[in-house]
């Protein structure tokens, strides 16, 4: 009896946490063209592929696609290298001011974005860097999250193949990549798959740093169709589009994500 | 005494080890460290210390900038745009944080009570965490759409109850807003419960069904205090994540209907990129950094203590 209403339970639940996703991918094979009267007007009884065609005609959804990928592509493989070097520094080596550097990063954390931000566009339009890649690539070369992610877990491996290596000649550049890297392949991808998705669907930052139509990542011109559109179905049909990348990354990598955020919380 | 004589003699042969030598052992520190030091220096220390400087500055995008002293923070302290922003956030923090926790426990008792694919349900509860703000707000505009053919409507209507006008409502709106978050962050809320629940050991269970407790005293009295450094994790951050919301206020309210929906981070948008006055934007944001920061103090003093259990 218990477990039969846990079923209805999560039955309900299942639904009403998949239904927008359904009403997204429904709704971008439904051309809607009059005032929508009808709840249910998200379900195609004639399937078309006009919104995407549609979407598609000028070229410009494809260059925010292109200007996503570019933004986020660059710092998830920076972050996934210089995050795991960072790790092995601070968790293995031995150097005056470590711990007092690595405490200070974690103290940096507690400042919020929005408070960077203000200062950081003052400096980037002095850069020159304003409706460029560089202001969004540049600062997320590396992120402090996941040198703290990759260092806890670093600490608790054991020095003996290090030291081994040591002993054998090695020197500690090749000693991190024949040693530290393979080890740490599971953290590194978490950090990876984290970095992805957080510039991919970040909307704050190039909001600010992007005012050129054609410098857009896919973020923040779905969200111009949103305002100026007000047509369901391309609204849709944009969404199901920006959306696919981020569901095959969570697809594949989706151990990383939970594993990565107990291994955030839990220390 | 002649132990710890030998131990500096020895530290000492080692600091003076050839250089070569050193640099075959930490290579990657000097190579690495110095650049990501200069990299923080700019992008994270210089940012922060500046952007104090310019809350006692008019800065201005072209033309000269120059020293004000302490107008803009007397503006904030005499502007009651900034203060109902200020208290709409603390708002949306209310309507949030517990509906979010409590969700993301109930999701996480249900996967870990033993269902069939409890990972693919998993998935399903985390599926919002990883989509964009921009996909999910758009979705909720036509989900809470106000008028009688909207869908929410359209349900409400079945159960009897009116049409309500959601984002158009200025006392709903906020709520409309909050309701997003908490589908949205509710499945990582989930993953920490999850991990939670998983850690207590079996034994408590048993031994207090063996005293005959009901599920529901077993829950309450076993389950729930136990996972309270859980609690006190998950409390911290989605406080610190609700006084930082900005995406759904600004796609789908531009913070009306009548200021109903402009939160601090949407108010410091409104005033450092429509209106370009960065240094007043510069004081709102200190203004959220140091409630962020009260907020966790008290967090870490009254719930902190209590967080080892056992």
């Amino acid at each position: 009896m218990k477990k039969f209403f846990t079923y209805i339970l999560l039955f309900i639940l299942t639904f009403s946490f998949l239904l927008p996703f359904l009403i997204m991918v429904l709704g971008s094979f439904k051309e809607v063209e009059y005032v929508l009267l009808d709840p249910f007007f998200w379900i195609p009884n004639d399937p078309s592929i006009a919104n995407y065609t549609y979407i598609f005609r000028d070229g410009i959804f494809l260059r925010w696609i292109l200007n996503s990928v570019i933004i986020t592509i660059i710092p998830v493989f920076s972050q996934m290298f210089l995050c795991a070097v960072l790790g092995y520094i601070f968790a293995k080596k031995k150097f005056p001011g470590r711990e007092a550097i690595f405490w200070t990063f974690m103290a940096v954390i507690m400042i919020p974005q929005q408070l960077l931000i203000i200062p950081k566009y003052i400096m980037f339009a002095q850069f020159g860097w304003i409706n460029t890649y560089w202001a969004l690539i540049v600062p997320e070369l590396w992120g402090i999250m996941g040198v703290f992610l990759i260092r806890q877990y670093l600490q608790g491996i054991p020095n003996d193949f290090e030291e081994a290596a040591y002993i054998d000649g090695a020197n500690d550049i090749q000693i991190f990549f024949k040693i530290i890297l393979p080890l740490s392949i599971p953290v590194v991808a978490t950090v990876g798959t984290f970095s992805f998705i957080s510039n991919w669907n970040d909307l704050f930052q190039p909001l600010i740093y992007m005012t050129e139509e054609k410098m857009f990542p896919v973020t923040v011109g779905l969200a111009s169709l949103l305002g100026k559109e007000g047509n369901f179905g391309v609204e849709m049909t944009g969404s199901t589009l920006s959306f696919i990348p981020t569901f095959l990354i969570f697809l594949f990598f989706q151990r990383y994500f939970t594993e990565g955020i107990q291994m955030s919380g839990l220390k | 005494m002649t132990l710890k004589n030998n131990n500096k003699r020895f530290n000492k042969t080692k600091s003076k080890l050839p250089f070569k030598e050193r640099f075959r052992k930490n290579a990657i520190v000097y190579i690495f460290l110095f650049p990501i030091l200069i990299h923080f220096a700019i992008f994270q220390v210089f940012p922060f210390l500046f952007s104090f400087v310019l809350t006692f500055m008019d800065w201005r995008v072209i033309g000269n900038s120059e020293w004000v002293g302490l107008k803009h923070w007397v503006n904030f302290f005499n502007d009651k745009l900034a203060w109902k922003a200020l208290w709409n956030t603390f708002m949306f923090s209310v309507y949030y944080i517990v509906p979010t926790m409590a969700l993301g426990l109930i999701l996480a008792l249900i996967i870990n009570s033993g269902v069939k694919f409890a990972g693919f349900f998993k998935g399903i509860f985390f599926l919002p965490v990883v989509t964009s703000f921009v996909i999910i707000a758009g979705l909720w505009g036509w989900l809470f759409r106000g008028t009688d053919n909207g869908m929410v409507n359209w349900v409400l209507n079945i159960f009897g109850v009116d049409s309500q006008l959601f984002l158009s409502d200025s006392g709903q709106a906020l709520i409309v807003l909050a309701g997003l978050s908490i589908f949205k962050v509710a499945g990582s809320t989930m993953i920490y419960y999850f991990a939670g629940l998983q850690s207590i050991p079996n034994q408590l269970y048993e031994a207090a069904r063996i005293d005959g407790a009901s599920p529901l005293k077993i829950f309450w009295k076993v389950t729930f205090p136990l996972l309270k450094p859980i609690h006190f994790y998950v409390a911290i951050i989605t406080t610190i994540g609700s006084f930082q919301i900005f995406d759904s206020a600004y796609l789908l309210t531009g913070g009306g209907p009548n200021y109903a929906t402009t939160t601090i981070v949407f108010y410091l948008y409104q005033q450092g990129f429509s209106s370009l006055n960065l240094s007043y934007a510069a004081v709102l944001s200190y203004a959220l950094f140091f409630v962020i920061l009260v907020v966790s103090l008290i967090q870490r003093k009254y719930l902190g203590k209590e967080s080892s259990f056992y």
